[in-house]
């Protein structure tokens, strides 16, 4: 008996304190939906195997908007959570206000900086500092189209913007609504991103969203831009106010529409409808002579804490998203792929495997972008007036003339 | 005893500040205090968080320099001109109707309110779906026959800002009849039989007698309505998210979206300023008026 007890005894001191020695991290961020939650259950779950607790901060709304206006009260009252999910600019201005962990000294040991994308390297690094471990990659120049609709109407995936345009005046003639969105400036400015690289290439993209070159704003290019967005409107139909893009997915997935130009969190909408990729629809990368890849990266920083149980935990959680095996799982999941370039695709869809090899094309070929429509190549307040003004012309009637004259106003008066 | 005495009595005399100092300092530090932020942030060059150096009316600047602000302010005086005028319009013909002794009265005054029970979220989704031209009246009216009919003002950037309006009326009249049905209940049946007696019509009673006797109660229906067409940031954000591009702005989403999605610190507390301004144009004349007739009286 008093053996029993003694072994219970020490079997419930074990469990928790197993635990309670190892520390607990509190992570901050914005995932609510199931596939999001399932994910995060992955990194959770590895980290438990470690020995230590996650203590979920979920704060929904806003595209994240509201989970910054949460962390930014805890900065101020001095109590910043061991976590935070990190998007565009976020990682390099909070670690400018000397608030982020450095973790360089893991990035080195485990090799981070080789196993990224060099590309990647702006938004998680500052300075010498490595601020954040990124754990997945979206692209958003994506395509995704009804196979059947294109098969009846004898359309191939298209090469080039001029054959899709052509084959989306093709496809209305017959009745279907060729392209399926929304008439939020985020759906809209995801076309433009595309544009912008597709039709002048890479560097023009460079010079016009990230370095913001007066010359390049004010270009003859750019009024073409403008012109090709006006012919991707006429494609549009005329109920696409107040759309939301899972609707207009939806469309594309009955017949209703022939394709969407989308991140590629819209495969999930067509996998859980059981379709399959290449039989029942196609995924393919907005047309251009060096196909682009515009990525959007989900991170999670560290901020500086005196507590010692959350300094491990939070080295703990660094190297669990750097884990090969955990990047696979979360981004199997998640309908991302993993930010790093040496994991194994195999297990995953076609469209995961051609956006992996695409992006292998794109890191040699000077084409690997981030995605300015998510904060990925300027800073949110130029990004913005992007935004702006192509939902402004999308939506309306102005000239590509008064559009780009509009830009370059809006971009100099928020420098 | 007498000491006891004179302690009580000055507790006495306290203890009305004493309960209510808690609530003033509570305004004092979150109404009058960050109203003092977000002023000397206005003067600043803060982006994505606030920093203290002074950089003159630079924000102030920017801020009129920006389309986006121009549709706002244009949009505010608009919806709240509109919203104002037919909501205390119609809520004042609905009240007169129900006012004359008509059955199921007690029913029909519920149906009118319960649309303020709803939360502008709600009232912005439903109409979102009623006006949009693939789903709602439009499609409804085509296919019941009448096949040119259109009605598409959601989807475009010059009419938009009303299709916010007709959503706010819609919402707010059912409240302003309420108030005015109260106010007409407390007028003197006598008065009006009086003016019957001496041969006046009813329009004419109306215009002349009972309209001018609500005027408390218009007083009431204006200031209430000014203060929910101020914070219909909500119905917005629900009904056309400030879109279709950025047709529908108020300067409520302005100041949100400059501070909190554009690293744009400094211009929204500007804007916010701005506001603040407007709206201390119209209260203070108004305070003003008040005190002087409340110290003459």
């Amino acid at each position: 008996m008093s053996k029993f007890l003694a072994s219970l005894v020490a079997a419930t001191m074990l469990v928790p304190a197993a635990a309670r020695a190892e520390g607990t991290i509190e992570v901050l961020h914005h995932w609510v939906s199931q596939s999001e939650v399932n994910a995060l259950n992955v990194i959770r779950k590895d980290l438990e195997t470690k020995g230590f607790q996650w203590k979920d901060s979920a704060v929904g709304g806003m595209s994240g908007a509201n989970a910054q206006q949460a962390l930014r009260s805890r900065l101020t009252s001095g109590d910043p959570p061991g976590a935070m999910q990190f998007l565009g600019w976020e990682g390099p201005q909070w670690a400018e206000q000397g608030v982020v962990r450095d973790l360089n000294d893991l990035a080195s040991a485990g090799g981070w900086r080789e196993a990224l994308p060099p590309q990647l390297l702006t938004f998680v690094t500052a300075g010498d500092a490595f601020i954040a471990a990124p754990i997945n990659m979206h692209r958003q120049n994506w395509v995704w189209a009804n196979k059947k609709i294109f098969d009846a109407a004898g359309i191939a995936v298209p090469k080039t913007w001029a054959e899709l345009i052509a084959a989306g005046k093709k496809l209305e003639e017959k009745g279907v609504t060729p392209v399926a969105m929304g008439d939020e400036p985020w759906q809209i400015g995801i076309i433009f991103d595309a544009l912008l690289s597709d039709l002048h290439g890479p560097e023009f993209y460079k010079k016009a969203a990230i370095d913001l070159d007066p010359a390049t704003l004010n270009s003859p290019e750019m009024v073409k831009v403008f012109d090709a967005l006006r012919e991707v409107r006429g494609l549009v139909d005329d109920n696409f106010v107040g759309r939301d893009w899972a609707v207009a997915t939806g469309m594309v997935i009955n017949g209703e529409a022939a394709m969407q130009f989308m991140g590629d969190w819209a495969k999930g909408e067509f996998l859980a409808k059981g379709l399959k990729p290449n039989t029942d629809f196609y995924c393919f990368a907005t047309p251009a002579k060096v196909p682009t890849f515009q990525y959007v990266i989900d991170s999670f920083g560290m901020f500086t804490v005196k507590d010692e149980t959350v300094q491990k935990a939070q080295v703990a959680l660094a190297e669990t998203i750097m884990d090969p095996k955990v990047q696979k799982e979360f981004n199997l999941i998640k309908g991302s792929i993993p930010a790093r370039t040496d994991v194994s695709v195999d297990e995953f869809d076609d469209c995961a495997k051609l956006g992996f090899n695409e992006r292998a094309e794109a890191i040699k070929a000077g084409s690997m972008l981030g995605a300015m429509t998510h904060g990925f190549a300027a800073k949110p307040e130029f990004a913005a007036v992007f935004g702006d003004v192509a939902a402004q012309f999308f939506v309306g009637s102005m000239s590509s003339e008064d559009a780009v004259k509009m830009l370059v106003e809006g971009i100099d008066n928020a420098r | 005893m007498n000491a006891a005495k004179s302690f009580s009595s000055r507790l006495a005399g306290w203890l009305p500040r004493i309960v209510v100092a808690p609530s003033l300092l509570v305004v004092i530090v979150t109404v009058y205090l960050f109203i003092l932020w977000t002023g000397v942030i206005s003067f600043t060059s803060s982006k994505f968080v606030p920093v203290y150096d002074f950089v003159g009316l630079e924000q102030f600047v920017r801020l009129w320099a920006t389309p986006r602000w121009h549709t706002a302010v244009a949009n505010l005086l608009i919806f709240s001109a509109l919203f104002l005028s037919l909501s205390t319009g119609i809520g004042l013909l609905m009240a007169i109707l129900l006012d004359q002794n008509i059955r199921a009265e007690g029913f029909l005054r519920a149906v009118y309110l319960y649309p303020m029970a709803l939360s502008f979220i709600v009232t912005g989704t439903a109409w979102k779906w009623i006006m949009n031209p693939g789903l709602g009246i439009q499609k409804v009216v085509n296919e019941l026959g009448w096949t040119s009919f259109t009605f598409d003002w959601i989807t475009d950037p010059n009419m938009a800002i009303y299709t916010v309006v007709i959503a706010g009326v819609w919402q707010s009249s059912g409240f302003a009849m309420a108030i005015f049905l109260a106010g007409l209940r407390g007028i003197d049946n006598s008065v009006i039989k009086a003016a019957q007696i001496e041969g006046a019509g009813l329009p004419l009673i109306y215009r002349q007698i009972i309209i001018p006797m609500l005027r408390p109660a218009m007083l009431s229906v204006i200031v209430l309505l000014s203060y929910i067409a101020i914070k219909s940031f909500d119905l917005v954000l629900a009904l056309t998210n400030g879109g279709p591009g950025s047709a529908t702005e108020l300067p409520s989403t302005f100041m949100f979206s400059a501070t909190f999605r554009r690293n744009q610190m400094g211009v929204g507390a500007a804007s916010a300023i701005m506001m603040l301004m407007t709206v201390a144009a119209i209260i203070v004349p108004y305070l003003y008026s008040e005190l002087r007739e409340r110290n003459n009286g």
